[in-house]
């Protein structure tokens, strides 16, 4: 065993090593030829983590939140291993602990912290045993790869029943999610987003939980924040949000990003991310819930949160000539409405670049870009000058964005990314907003990060931003 | 004024096919005609002999057996508006809902509402993809490009195709043929969605529902550059560089 280990080791790494030389990131390859040389490569040296394992699954927030966990652990002096951005099938969590590994099939590290995908969870579990399981939210996501989401629901329960001993973190905004409580074993513990300023009575956008998971009648709502999150209870049985253990009462939008109020066992805190959408402020209770979980100090915990920058794509900022951009990953319709809507909500005339592709990892359908409100920027098409569109599908979003009310005149096509991206930094605007697909992200990355400076966000801003912060107690 | 309706657009919204109504809205309005959209769930009333375009979507298994069951008791009323002329657009499971039945994998027959000579028997691998077609509209060659995600294979009967595969599978992946049409009744597996990107089968709906109400407007000939243009990126990709011939 510790021959085959020590090949498959040697061959991971190896691997890694030769695709770097060629200028590829190496996720997922070393992983799988290891698993070629010895098929418990995984399994091995899983079992070696000292204290626990975090595994965290969901449609969207996975990375994000998995981030600001690691920081968290970090910053409390633990040794943390995890999956690196978007290697989040079985092959890319293998090869993260092969990486970490020595020559000698030792891992010395106190966590691991893996993002996994929905249809990779049986696999993973089968291999690895976490006893922190996080499930963010269920959205429609690359539907040509996952067709029905009450399947994707199905697996995720299937794998959890292997589990012995785990604890659920929960959405409890999301009946898609929260009903998973119902699992006799597993202990659950939920966050939420109450009833604050942006609660919204009526949803138009795509939503996907309609009916009781029990017994289908349809659910009724006080409020929702964004697609089918919000305040929901069952007319006909007893399923309904549940209370949160943590939960957020009252957000303001800030120069930098977002103060919340936060409660969690009936104490009152502030938490403070740098980052904007409400999105975020998901992934920040659901880390700050797990933070709690494995006893990690809060103060650590809020004060790495209140650190924490968005890595690529989530909402980076740049400088261009005094003029701020911003570059947003977008992935499926509900995240995408969510940057709609911090795009609608900020002030002054803007321009706009999209990139649309269509390869494997972007899905390889696009027709979800017809679930996105866009009608939201065609009835304020004042406030923008100009949408460059770009990508495989250029012209796609083009006519989307045509039909959604924006006038054709102020639509371009460029299939160039390079002068797409130079004519949406330099238009006329105060500020750019950049939105690209997955495979489109690291070309327009590239392209950006050699026109623009990024911008580092001040430590002290946000504290003397908002009134929030004297009416609430600050903890020591 | 043009009513357009769409059918259980709470239950039947996969894939973006709300586009449809979006394109139909769009390119009526732009002429200036005025339109209104009816949204119809469950249990709703509405009398399809004064609709004039009638679009429904495809859905999941649970959802698709929920409307079966509303359609059914709505099959009288619908039969007698397609006699009349109704112009509908069914697009994948929608689609399937207008045949005598699906074959179910476990050898299940699940009756449909039988308007249309079809049947649909469930494959055994997805079809999924970019799809060409060529779609003909009263003599003139018409090629559509769109995206197909279907397990259910449809073979037509005393039926007519929409269209001829030119990339990509269609109805079952074997015999060329794309869709249904029967009367002002068109069917179709192909999302994307269908009528933004084809803006010339989009205007020929438009028409038939202005011709049904011996309505004498001409259509107004609308640019389509960025339809155009979309629809051809889809084309060259698959091998095929022009619209028309």
């Amino acid at each position: 065993m510790k021959l085959k280990l020590f090949a498959a080791i040697l061959a991971g790494k190896t691997v890694f090593w030769l695709s770097r030389l060629r200028g590829n990131k190496g996720t997922s390859l070393p992983g799988l030829v290891a698993r070629k040389f010895y098929g418990d490569s995984l399994r091995v040296l899983a079992a070696q983590v000292r204290k626990e394992i975090i595994v965290v699954s969901g449609t969207n927030g996975k990375t994000t939140t998995c981030n600001m966990i690691v920081g968290m652990l970090m910053d409390a002096g633990y040794d943390t291993i995890a999956n690196r951005e978007g290697a989040n099938m079985i092959t890319g969590v293998t090869t993260s602990f092969i990486l970490s590994a020595d020559m000698g099939g030792n891992i010395d590290c106190d966590y691991a912290v893996l993002e996994v995908d929905e249809a990779s969870m049986p696999k993973v579990l089968a291999e690895v045993t976490p006893s922190v399981v996080v499930l963010t939210n269920f959205f429609r996501d690359q539907l040509d790869r996952y067709w029905e989401l009450d399947k994707i629901i199905r697996v995720i329960r299937d794998a959890l029943s292997t589990l012995k001993r785990a604890t659920l973190v929960l959405n409890a905004d999301d009946p898609l999610v929260s009903q998973f409580s119902d699992n006799k074993l597993l202990p659950s513990v939920f966050y939420g987003l109450g009833k604050h300023q942006r609660c919204i009575k009526t949803n138009s956008q795509t939503r996907e939980a309609k009916f009781c998971p029990y017994c289908g009648e349809q659910l009724i709502y006080d409020y929702f924040h964004y697609g089918q999150l919000g305040k929901y209870r069952c007319p006909n049985c007893y399923f309904e949000r549940p209370d949160p253990f943590v939960e957020v009462l009252e957000t303001v939008t800030t120069k930098k990003g977002m103060e919340c109020r936060l409660i969690y066992d009936n104490k009152d805190v502030l938490l403070n991310i740098r980052a904007r959408g409400l999105y975020n402020v998901y992934n920040a209770m659901a880390a700050l819930s797990v933070g709690l979980r494995l006893g990690v100090d809060v103060d650590i915990v809020l004060e790495s949160l209140g650190k924490y920058r968005t890595v690529t794509g989530r909402m980076e900022s740049y400088v261009y000539h005094d003029k701020p951009a911003f570059l947003i990953l977008v992935k499926n319709p509900t995240g995408f409405n969510e940057a709609i809507a911090t795009l609608a909500a900020a002030e002054g005339a803007k321009d706009v670049f999209i990139a649309i592709n269509d390869n494997e990892a972007d899905g390889l359908d696009i027709s979800w870009l017809w679930d996105v409100d866009f009608e939201l920027l065609g009835e304020e098409s004042s406030s923008y000058l100009c949408f460059i569109c770009s990508g495989q599908r250029g012209e796609e979003i083009a006519l989307r964005l045509k039909y959604a009310g924006i006038p054709p005149g102020k639509i371009t096509i460029d299939r160039n990314i390079k002068t797409a991206i130079g004519n949406a930094l330099s238009g006329r605007a105060g500020s750019t907003y950049l939105f690209t697909t997955y495979t489109a992200l690291w070309p327009v990355h590239k392209i950006i990060k050699r026109l623009a400076t990024e911008e580092i966000a001040d430590d002290q801003c946000l504290s003397s931003v908002s009134g929030l912060a004297e009416s609430v107690r600050r903890p020591r | 004024m043009i009513n357009v309706c769409h059918l259980y657009p709470d239950l039947l919204n996969l894939y973006g096919d709300r586009g449809n109504i979006i394109a139909v809205k769009r390119r009526c309005q732009w002429r200036g005609i005025p339109v209104s959209v009816l949204e119809v769930s469950l249990n709703d009333d509405v009398d399809f002999m004064e609709q004039d375009f009638v679009f429904i979507g495809g859905g999941s298994d649970r959802e698709q057996n929920l409307i079966a069951a509303d359609l059914l008791k709505r099959k009288k009323e619908l039969i007698k508006a397609i006699e009349n002329g109704l112009v509908i657009l069914a697009i994948c499971g929608g689609y399937q809902l207008l045949g005598k039945y699906y074959l179910a994998g476990d050898g299940e027959k699940i009756p449909g509402l039988g308007i249309m000579d079809f049947y649909t028997r469930s494959g055994d691998k997805r079809l999924v993809g970019n799809v060409a077609v060529e779609i003909d509209i009263e003599g003139f060659k018409l090629k559509a490009a769109g995206f197909e995600n279907h397990s259910g294979q449809t073979y037509l009967g005393n039926c007519k195709p929409l269209g001829k595969v030119l990339a990509g599978n269609g109805n079952n992946g074997k015999d060329g043929l794309e869709g249904a049409r029967y009367k002002n009744v068109f069917c179709s597996y192909l999302h994307g969605p269908l009528l933004p990107k084809n803006a010339r089968l989009t205007d020929y709906l438009i028409n038939l529902a202005i011709k049904r109400r011996c309505m004498n407007i001409a259509l107004d000939p609308l640019e389509a550059d960025i339809e155009d243009q979309a629809c051809l990126a889809m084309l060259g990709r698959l091998g095929f560089g022009k619209i028309t011939n």
